[in-house]
C-alpha cells in the first residue's frame, strides 16, 4: 500500500463576519485578499514545508499537494513551487501532485517543462497529477468553464507527447497551437512520470482514468458513493480489457492523531474550518460549478449522488446540523489515539480496499505544533501498523503492481 | 393578421427554430442572454406593422447549436446565414442586449443587408467609465432582478425571472441558455474591442434606445453607439431598467414605430 501525507495548507486567521461581507459571501474567489498578512504566510508556508521534510523523514511513500486559486482555504497556488523545493530538499518519498489544473494553462509546454524539472530534480520522485480545477480556478483565471473538459484532454493529450515525443514537433489543436514544441529537458522517468487523477466522481473523468490506466484517488468521497464509483471505474476498465486492482485505486482522507482520544476530538476539529473556510459558509454553487463548467450527464449524476447520500456533505453547509459527532461517527474524519485510528483506518480499508491511502493529517486551526506531534505518533505506532494491515488486506499499490 | 407561427429551419445541418408572424417590411428580432422568450405582448405590437422574425439563436433553447459555433464572431457570421436562408436580402434588425450587439456586428459585416437598425440596451461596446455589469459573477437570479428598474412592479420579471419553480423542462433550457451565454460572451466579456472602430461603416438609419436606469449595460455605451453610428439617435427611457419592451413596452413600441 502507497501512503501519502497531504494538507491542504489552510489559511485561518479572518472571521466569519469577513466572510460574510465579501461578495456573495463567498469565502473562495471573491474573498478580499487584503485579509491575508503576508508576514505570517511566510511563517506558514515555511511551517508547511517542515512538515513535508518530517513526512518524509519517518517514511511516508508520498507528500501529497494540490492546488486551489483566490482562496484562503489552500494556500498553495502554485503547487510546483513547493514541489520543487521538496524535490531538493526531501530524499525518499515521492512528490505527488494532485494535481495541475490543465484547463487553467494557457501553455502546457511550459507546464511540461516545470514537471520534467521537478522530476529530475528529485531524481525521479515525481507522480504527476492532473485535474480540471474547480470552477474557482476558471473564475480565478478566466478560462471559459464550457471549455474545461475539451481543454482538460487537449493539455493532457499533448503534456504527454511533448515527453513521450521526438521534438520538434508542430502541434495545431483547437486550444492549443504551437509552431516548435521541442522543450529540451525531458523528465528523468520514462516514457513519462506516473500520472495519478484525483476527483470526487466526475463520470466522465473516471471512465477516462480507466481507459488510460491511471489510478482514481477519490478525494474525502462518502464511502457508499465511492464504492458506487469504483465499480463505474471497473466496468470502464473491462470493456478496454483488464481487471482493476486496489492499484487502481486510491482514498484520501482526514486523520489526526494525538496522545489520547479526549486530545485529538479537541484538536481534531480544527479540521472544520480548513476545506470549507472559516465559518463554513457554503458556496454559491455556480462559483464551484458555473454553467457548463459539468456536462449535463455529469450534473445529473452529482444529483443523484446527492440524492443517494441523503444528506448535505458534513463537512459543508450542512455541518452545523449534522454537528461534529456525527462526522467523526461517519469516519469521514478519523481521530484518536493511535489504536483508534488503526482501528478505524482497518473499517476503511477493508471496506474500500485502495492501493493508495492519503492522509490529510492537519488542517484549519490545526496548529503546527499539534501537526507535529501528530506525525510523530503516526511515525512510532500507525504507519508500521498500516504497511502490515496493507500485505494482510493484499492491498498493493501502483508501484507494487502495475496499474 | 398577426397569428405568429413556429418553425424550424435546417442550416448547415443545424436545426434552428424561429417564430414569424405579422405583416408589412421585415423586422428581424434578436434576443439577448434570457433566450427566446416567445411571442409576447412586444412582437405582437410590432407584428401589427411588419412582418416578424425572431429567432432563437444557435445554442438557445429550441435550436441546436452547430460544434464548431464557439465564439461571437462565429454567431454573426451563422446569423447572417440564418436571415440569408429565411429569403431577406434587405430588413430592419432590432436587438437587445447580446442580441443588439450581434445586430451591430451584423450590420457592420454586412451594411448592404440593413435596412434599419434599431439597438435597445445594446451590449458590445465597452464603457469607457465603469462595466458593463458581470452577471455571470452576479449570478442568474440577482442579475435578472437587477436588470429592472422595478421589478416587482413588473409582470414580465415575476413571470420570466422571479424565483418560482419552473417546469423541468423550463429549467434545463434556462441552464442551456446561460451555458451558450458564457460560451459566446466569456471573454472579453460582452464586448468587441474592435467593434467601435467598424461602426461608422453603418449608413442606414439607426434607433438606439436605452432604460436610463439599466444596471447591467450602462447608458454610457448608449452614448457610444451614438457617437460611432453616423446616422443615429438615443432614445433614453425613463425609470427603465434593461428590458424596455417589458418595462416600458407602449414607450419602446412608439419610439420604434417613429423612427
Amino acid at each position: 500500500m502507497f501512503l501519502m501525507r497531504f494538507t491542504e495548507r489552510a489559511y485561518v486567521a479572518y472571521s466569519a463576519e469577513d466572510v460574510k461581507k465579501s461578495f456573495r459571501s463567498a469565502v473562495r474567489l471573491t474573498f478580499p485578499n487584503s485579509h491575508f498578512n503576508p508576514a505570517l504566510g511566510a511563517d506558514m508556508y515555511n511551517e508547511y514545508l517542515d512538515e513535508y521534510e518530517y513526512s518524509d523523514a519517518i517514511g511516508f511513500d508520498g507528500l501529497m499537494l494540490n492546488e486551489h486559486h483566490n482562496t484562503p482555504t489552500c494556500m498553495g497556488a502554485t503547487m510546483n513551487i513547493e514541489a520543487a523545493i521538496l524535490a531538493r530538499t526531501t530524499k525518499k518519498a515521492k512528490i505527488v501532485l494532485l494535481g495541475n489544473p490543465l484547463p487553467i494553462f494557457d501553455n502546457p509546454i511550459r507546464l511540461a517543462e516545470e514537471l520534467a524539472e521537478i522530476d529530475m530534480i528529485s531524481r525521479g520522485r515525481l507522480v504527476s497529477g492532473f485535474v480540471r480545477g474547480t470552477g474557482v480556478e476558471s473564475w480565478a483565471t478566466n478560462t471559459n468553464p464550457v471549455h474545461n473538459r475539451e481543454r482538460f484532454q487537449e493539455a493532457h493529450d499533448l503534456v504527454i507527447k511533448t515527453w513521450t515525443t521526438p521534438g520538434p514537433f508542430r502541434w495545431e489543436g483547437k486550444h492549443y497551437h504551437f509552431r516548435v514544441v521541442n522543450p529540451f529537458e525531458r523528465p528523468l522517468q520514462q516514457p513519462h512520470p506516473p500520472i495519478w487523477i484525483p476527483g470526487v466522481g466526475s463520470p466522465e473523468t473516471i471512465v477516462w482514468c480507466a481507459q488510460h490506466h491511471y489510478p482514481y484517488v477519490y478525494l474525502e468521497t462518502d464511502p457508499q458513493v465511492t464504492l458506487d464509483l469504483m465499480n463505474l471505474y471497473a466496468s470502464a476498465a473491462r470493456e478496454v480489457g483488464y481487471e482493476p486492482g486496489p492499484q487502481n485505486f486510491g482514498y484520501l482522507v482526514r486523520v489526526h492523531v494525538q496522545d489520547t482520544d479526549a486530545k485529538a476530538y479537541e484538536v481534531g476539529e480544527g479540521f472544520l474550518v480548513g476545506n470549507a473556510g472559516v465559518g463554513r459558509l457554503p458556496l454559491p454553487g455556480d462559483f464551484m460549478a458555473p454553467p457548463g463548467y459539468n456536462s449535463r450527464e455529469a450534473t445529473k449524476h452529482l444529483i443523484e449522488q446527492y440524492r443517494h447520500s441523503a444528506r448535505p456533505d458534513p463537512l459543508y453547509g450542512g455541518v452545523d446540523a449534522a454537528g461534529w459527532d456525527k462526522v467523526v461517527e461517519s469516519n469521514r474524519v478519523i481521530i484518536g489515539n493511535p489504536d483508534t485510528v488503526v482501528k478505524k483506518l482497518r473499517q476503511v480499508l477493508t471496506a474500500l480496499r485502495p492501493g493508495i491511502l492519503g492522509i490529510w493529517t492537519n488542517d484549519g486551526t490545526i496548529s503546527h505544533k499539534d501537526t507535529m506531534r501528530c506525525l510523530q505518533l503516526m511515525d512510532k505506532e500507525v504507519l508500521p501498523a498500516l504497511r502490515d494491515m496493507g500485505k494482510e488486506l493484499n492491498l498493493p499499490g501502483p508501484f507494487e503492481q502495475a496499474p | 393578421m398577426t397569428e405568429p407561427q413556429e418553425h424550424f429551419i435546417e442550416l448547415a445541418g443545424t436545426r434552428l427554430h424561429y417564430f414569424t408572424g405579422g405583416q408589412g417590411t421585415p423586422l428581424v428580432v434578436l434576443h439577448s442572454v434570457e433566450g427566446n422568450l416567445g411571442w409576447r405582448s412586444h412582437l405582437e405590437q410590432l407584428a401589427q406593422h411588419y412582418t416578424v422574425y425572431a429567432p432563437t439563436l444557435p445554442g438557445f433553447g429550441r435550436s441546436e447549436r452547430p460544434l464548431w459555433l464557439e465564439s461571437f464572431a462565429d454567431l454573426t457570421r451563422y446569423t447572417l446565414w440564418l436571415v440569408e436562408a429565411l429569403g431577406l436580402h434587405k430588413t430592419a434588425l432590432l436587438g437587445h442586449g447580446i442580441g443588439g450587439w450581434l445586430a451591430a456586428e451584423m450590420a457592420v459585416v454586412s451594411p448592404q443587408l440593413v435596412e434599419r437598425l434599431i439597438l435597445v440596451d445594446a451590449a458590445g461596446v465597452r464603457p469607457h467609465q465603469g462595466e458593463i455589469t458581470d452577471i455571470f459573477l452576479h449570478g442568474h437570479d440577482a442579475s435578472r432582478r437587477m436588470a429592472f428598474f422595478a421589478p416587482d412592479k413588473a409582470p414580465a420579471y415575476e413571470e420570466f425571472f422571479s424565483g418560482r419553480k419552473l417546469p423541468l423542462e423550463e429549467r434545463e433550457i434556462n441552464v442551456k441558455n446561460q451555458e451558450t451565454a458564457i460560451r459566446y460572451c466569456w471573454k472579453p466579456y460582452m464586448h468587441d474591442p474592435v467593434l467601435p472602430f467598424l461602426l461608422p461603416r453603418v449608413q442606414a438609419p439607426t434607433l438606439i434606445v436605452w432604460g436610463k436606469e439599466d444596471q447591467i449595460v450602462p447608458l454610457e455605451c448608449g452614448s457610444l453607439y451614438q457617437q460611432g453610428l453616423k446616422n443615429s439617435r438615443l432614445a433614453v427611457i425613463e425609470q427603465c431598467g434593461h428590458y424596455p419592451q417589458f418595462e416600458k413596452t407602449d414607450e419602446f413600441i412608439r419610439l420604434v414605430r417613429e423612427q
